[in-house]
């Protein structure tokens, strides 16, 4: 796969620019803010974990970089595109093209097999030879013998390679990751780990993730810590992965 | 097969829960609509068709005034294609070689009966034969009774004015043998183009001009359309559904089944709606994925309504195919009823209620919260947003209700119909909100009992809205099953009760005042009492408060009683059946007034106190109106417009006395020694009438029970969906208490508790509603009387419970019967 030198060839502006970013939400009596005046900015190819506790802000960041959500105030630039200026339909053909997901739940579709699952994105994104892609990521997942099997034959780890596959099949330039180890035991959670890092690296795809797992943020370029709905960047500013 | 088409594929669809119970949902719905609809228009053909028999056409127009019709009347008829006969029917003495009698003829052309058969007898040993056409020229065909009288036999000349016509056939029965009392002498049936050689008819003479008519519904609508401002006074047009006898009957059942399909209408229209709804809530976490993935909300608009499209094809298809044996079921079912074959009639008009019925239901139940499914924030697929608080489904409601008032109307046309039921249930669900949410609200303060009962309880509350909500469904199903079933019994009640087996089958007219002694004694020793005997005197209604009644009387109102002579009678005791509607019976002793019947008042307007001519014969007596009161036409008891009291205003009147008895088939021959010893009395037999009847108060009760049944399960369906729609949670629920140690029979006891206790409130509820809508039905469109049934009231609470609770039972098996770490993953 070249497609990530080609990119970072013709385009070096960040992969995300996160400026000002607030997010209130109305209560019945009054407002709460859950994020404060965040900004930074995540390089192409980086891979980033957001860490926090619970209730930090930190999924809701999450949503508003990836565009599921749009903000208060600030501006979210991905992939060179202001998603706080584009209409939720515009987001989603962003998101067709460009964004890849895995989540804690797997969130796959329950009447669909592990092959279906994976080729769904690829059809959306009107891809070509969904089906011949599908398989070979399912196969590169280690699950070349699952193929027909639907999730609830699956136990939580190979549902959560299914996922991932999904989320690398429609080839996206940044992949945003939600507790992907959060529903998992230690050791299915590592493996399931391994080959997200593994396919990201290969595929050269931006990672952002966020995590509870000490172990994975680690794995990741850049650690951004959250609190209170505020950044506060560590103290290791952002480098490659080691 | 690629993913995004499976996404919409309906077989994928089959195995999701909520889908299943929206396409048998949909499915019944059209299957039932389409049942009722086309064996409503099969039975209403069938009955039409034997009830026309009793007009020997589909319609009569008969002329009283002595005048034929103007010739370019038929001519019109059968240039629309309309079949057309004619009847000549008037009273003359005919001779024989002993002796002459009067006799009431009726002279036919060739085409009658247009609808219906003659029963004839070659002979008076021979077998009685059915036969489709009259006598020809040259012929006649005599009431055996007018053998006996004349002392003629087959093959003997009978003189009838000028003319000499050979006895051919003995008369049995002929189609529109009717029960008539103008018509009490013996019959004679001969060709109407023998008519004018007989001399018997001129100008101004008695005779009564009657045409019939056969044909399509539509094209006989559009004739009478042209043909009714053309018509006198003296014209009556007559229809099956004009006729007095067997009209009421028609209608009633025609209403039911009316009511019937209705009913099916508004129980499919609540499945659909409470099962989509739930499907949609179900569909948010998919449809935030794939926006998440990347589908635009036009994208899941198009697969949604892709997706329902499919469901609608689905629907319409598969009740097509349930309902189309079911109907060759039904049409078998009633030619069993009728012992003869009937036609199938696949009217495709009856089709149409069902695919709108389709296209309703899915556009206006189900469409509305799966169209809201585009606006699920994709945030959705990081962290639960609040779900629908159900304010969103206002509009939804307001457009279910307007769908259903215009599918309820178009089915029923009655707006009358649709507003009682569209009320009631309004009502119904005002009241069930309050009565639901006070006794969810009691069931919390209930303490003690043992655990199952206390964990049942905390259900109802826990589930408080999903209960009251399936309280609503369940109440409003049970009302709507139990006024049908309500309705049916009391429908079925009235015609038994009037209808029963020893009826009267056998009417003497004519009885001299005295003979009625000896009368009664010859009927009392064979074992066939006489109903009470009644005076008859026969007189027209001339003035009215000193006016003419013709000029009194509005010219648009075709008094049928004006025109003919009435049958004035004079009673001491009201009989049974009659009812005072306005003013007084006559007391003891009373001598002034007359009691009047209450459709002939209300047609002519007339008051209390209005004063009545009446000429009878060359005397004329006035008497004020003092009371009004309603008669039961079908009961075939003698039946009178006009009551005077004893010693009143017909004394020294000529009267002769007439009555009614039962007479069984195999005393039928005691008749002969009577008209040998009693001559001058006629005998009216009707017990072949009232077989007919019978007859089709049978074919009608089949059809109800039949429609019943399907309504049934319609409701059954509801319930289902209902049920089906807190299931997961329940599983869930069930599974996390197995797991914390609940023992399977304390979790299957207080779920059974649970709906037991649901159906005991829906079945209490519901049944109070339905007495309401059967008391409004009955004020409204049944002309019952109200009483409260408490062999219903009783029970339906007690089975709804039992039934809920084995329902609950068992939908609950898998969480029973599973272990609940697999079950805990699977609802995952």
């Amino acid at each position: 796969m070249n497609q990530m030198t080609d990119l970072t060839k013709t385009d070096s502006s960040p992969m995300l620019r996160v400026s000002d970013l607030t997010h209130r939400v109305s209560l019945e009596t009054d407002t709460l803010t859950i994020l404060q005046g965040v900004s930074l900015e995540i390089n192409r190819g980086e891979s980033v974990a957001i860490v926090g506790r619970s209730g930090s802000g930190k999924t809701t960041l999450l949503g508003l970089l990836a565009g599921l959500d749009t903000p208060t105030e600030g501006t979210v630039e991905l992939d060179g595109s202001v998603i706080s200026k584009l209409s939720e339909d515009e987001r989603a053909k962003l998101r067709a093209r460009r964004v890849g997901f895995v989540f804690q739940s797997f969130q796959l579709l329950p009447a669909l097999t592990a092959l279906e699952n994976v080729m769904l994105p690829l059809e959306l994104a009107g891809m070509e030879a969904p089906e011949q892609r599908a398989r070979e990521l399912l196969e590169r997942v280690g699950l070349g013998e699952r193929l027909n099997h639907t999730p609830r034959q699956l136990s939580g780890g190979e549902q959560q390679r299914v996922a991932i596959a999904r989320a690398f099949a429609s080839d996206p330039a940044i992949l945003f990751a939600d507790e992907p180890t959060g529903n998992l035991d230690n050791r299915t959670g590592q493996a399931v780990s391994d080959l997200l890092m593994d396919l990201n690296r290969e595929q050269g795809t931006t990672l952002v993730m966020v995590t509870h797992d000490e172990h994975l943020a680690e794995r990741c370029g850049r650690q951004l810590h959250i609190e209170a709905g505020m950044l506060t960047e560590p103290d290791l500013a952002g480098g490659p992965a080691h | 097969m690629g993913a995004s088409k499976k996404l919409m594929s309906v077989s994928r669809d089959w195995r999701e829960r909520d889908v299943r119970v929206v396409l048998v949902a949909l499915i019944i719905a059209v299957a039932t609509v389409a049942t009722i609809a086309l064996f409503a228009s099969q039975l209403q053909r069938t009955l039409v068709s034997s009830a026309s028999s009793f007009l020997a056409a589909d319609r009569q127009l008969e002329a009283e005034n002595g005048r034929p019709i103007p010739l370019e009347w038929l001519e019109d008829a059968q240039s629309r294609g309309l079949e057309t006969g004619r009847m000549v029917e008037f009273s003359t003495m005919v001779f024989g070689e002993s002796g002459f009698q009067l006799v009431s003829v009726k002279a036919v052309s060739d085409e009658y009966p247009l609808r219906g058969e003659i029963e004839i007898q070659p002979g008076a040993e021979e077998p009685r034969q059915i036969v489709s056409q009259g006598p020809g020229p040259g012929q006649v065909w005599v009431n055996p009774r007018l053998l006996r009288l004349l002392e003629l036999d087959i093959g003997d000349t009978l003189e009838v004015g000028n003319l000499k016509l050979e006895i051919t056939r003995l008369l049995i029965r002929e189609p529109d043998g009717g029960f008539r009392l103008s018509s009490l002498a013996p019959r004679v049936m001969m060709h109407v183009d023998d008519v004018a050689a007989t001399g018997v008819v001129q100008e101004g003479s008695r005779v009564e001009y009657v045409y019939l008519f056969a044909g399509d519904e539509g094209v006989l609508d559009d004739y009478y359309q042209w043909l009714e401002p053309q018509l006198e006074p003296s014209h009556e047009w007559e229809g099956v559904r004009d006729g007095e006898t067997f009209s009421r009957s028609l209608e009633r059942a025609e209403r039911f089944l009316l009511l019937g399909g209705s009913l099916a209408v508004l129980l499919a229209a609540v499945a659909v709606a409470v099962a989509s709804r739930q499907y949609a809530l179900s569909q948010r976490d998919t449809v935030a994925l794939l926006k998440t993935l990347g589908l635009s909300s036009r994208g899941i608009g198009e697969l949604y309504l892709r997706r329902l499209s499919l469901w609608g094809i689905v629907g319409v298809l598969g009740g097509l195919a349930v309902a189309l044996p079911l109907f060759w079921l039904l049409v078998r079912l009633l030619s069993d009823v009728l012992e003869r074959p009937v036609d199938f009639y696949l009217d495709p008009a009856a089709l149409t209620p069902a695919l709108l019925t389709a296209l309703v239901s899915l556009f206006a139940f189900a469409y509305p919260p799966i169209r809201r499914l585009r606006n699920v924030p994709a945030m959705r697929v990081l962290r639960s947003q609040p779900g629908e608080t159900g304010r969103e489904a206002i509009p939804d409601i307001l457009l279910a209700v307007v769908a259903v008032f215009g599918l309820v109307w178009m089915y029923a046309g009655e707006l009358m119909l649709v507003a009682a039921l569209l009320g009631g249930l309004v009502l119904l669900l005002g009241v069930l909100g309050l009565l639901g949410w006070g006794m969810v609200a009691l069931l919390r303060r209930v303490k003690g009992g043992g655990n199952s009962w206390r964990l049942a309880l905390v259900g109802l509350y826990r589930h408080r809205r999903a209960s009251m909500a399936q309280m609503a469904v369940f109440a409003m199903t049970l009302m709507l099953a139990a006024t049908l079933v309500l309705v049916r019994s009391s429908l079925l009640d009235d015609w038994q009760a009037q209808l029963p087996d020893d009826a009267p089958n056998h009417f003497l007219i004519n009885i001299a005042p005295d003979a009625v002694d000896d009368v009664e004694e010859f009927w009392a020793t064979r074992g066939a009492p006489l109903e009470t005997l009644y005076p008859m005197v026969r007189g027209r209604l001339t003035e009215l408060n000193g006016e003419p009644v013709k000029e009194a009387v509005s010219k648009d109102e075709r008094v049928g009683a004006l025109n003919r002579e009435l049958n004035l009678t004079w009673m001491a005791e009201l009989p049974e059946d009659n009812r005072i509607v306005d003013g007084q019976w006559f007391g003891p002793g009373e001598t002034e007034g007359v009691s009047v019947e209450a459709e002939l008042a209300e047609k002519l307007g007339l008051q209390l106190g209005d004063r009545l001519t009446f000429t009878i014969g060359s005397s004329k007596v006035t008497e004020p109106v003092t009371s009004i009161r309603t008669v039961q036409w079908d009961s075939m008891k003698p039946n009178f417009y006009m009551a005077f009291p004893p010693d009143g205003g017909l004394t020294d009147m000529p009267a002769t006395w007439i009555t009614a008895f039962y007479l069984n088939t195999d005393n039928k021959l005691a008749l002969n020694d009577f008209s040998r010893q009693f001559p001058t009395v006629s005998v009216l037999e009707i017990d072949h009438i009232i077989d007919r009847i019978q007859q089709i108060v049978q074919q009608v009760t089949q059809a109800i029970e039949a429609i019943l049944a399907l309504i049934l399960a319609a409701a059954l369906v509801v319930m289902a969906a209902v049920v089906s729609a807190t299931l997961r949670d329940r599983q869930r629920e069930g599974a996390l208490l197995r797991t914390l140690g609940g023992q399977q029979s304390l979790l299957a006891r207080s779920t059974m508790l649970e709906f037991a206790l649901l159906g005991f409130f829906a079945g209490t509820l519901g049944v109070i509603a339905a007495e309401g809508a059967v008391y409004a039905l009955q004020a409204g469109m049944f002309e019952g009387t109200f009483r409260w049934h408490w062999q219903v009231m009783l029970p339906v609470p007690l089975i709804a419970a039992v039934l809920l609770a084995l329902f609950g039972r068992w939908q609950l098996r898998p969480v029973l019967s599973v272990s609940p770490m697999l079950l805990l993953r699977r609802l995952e």
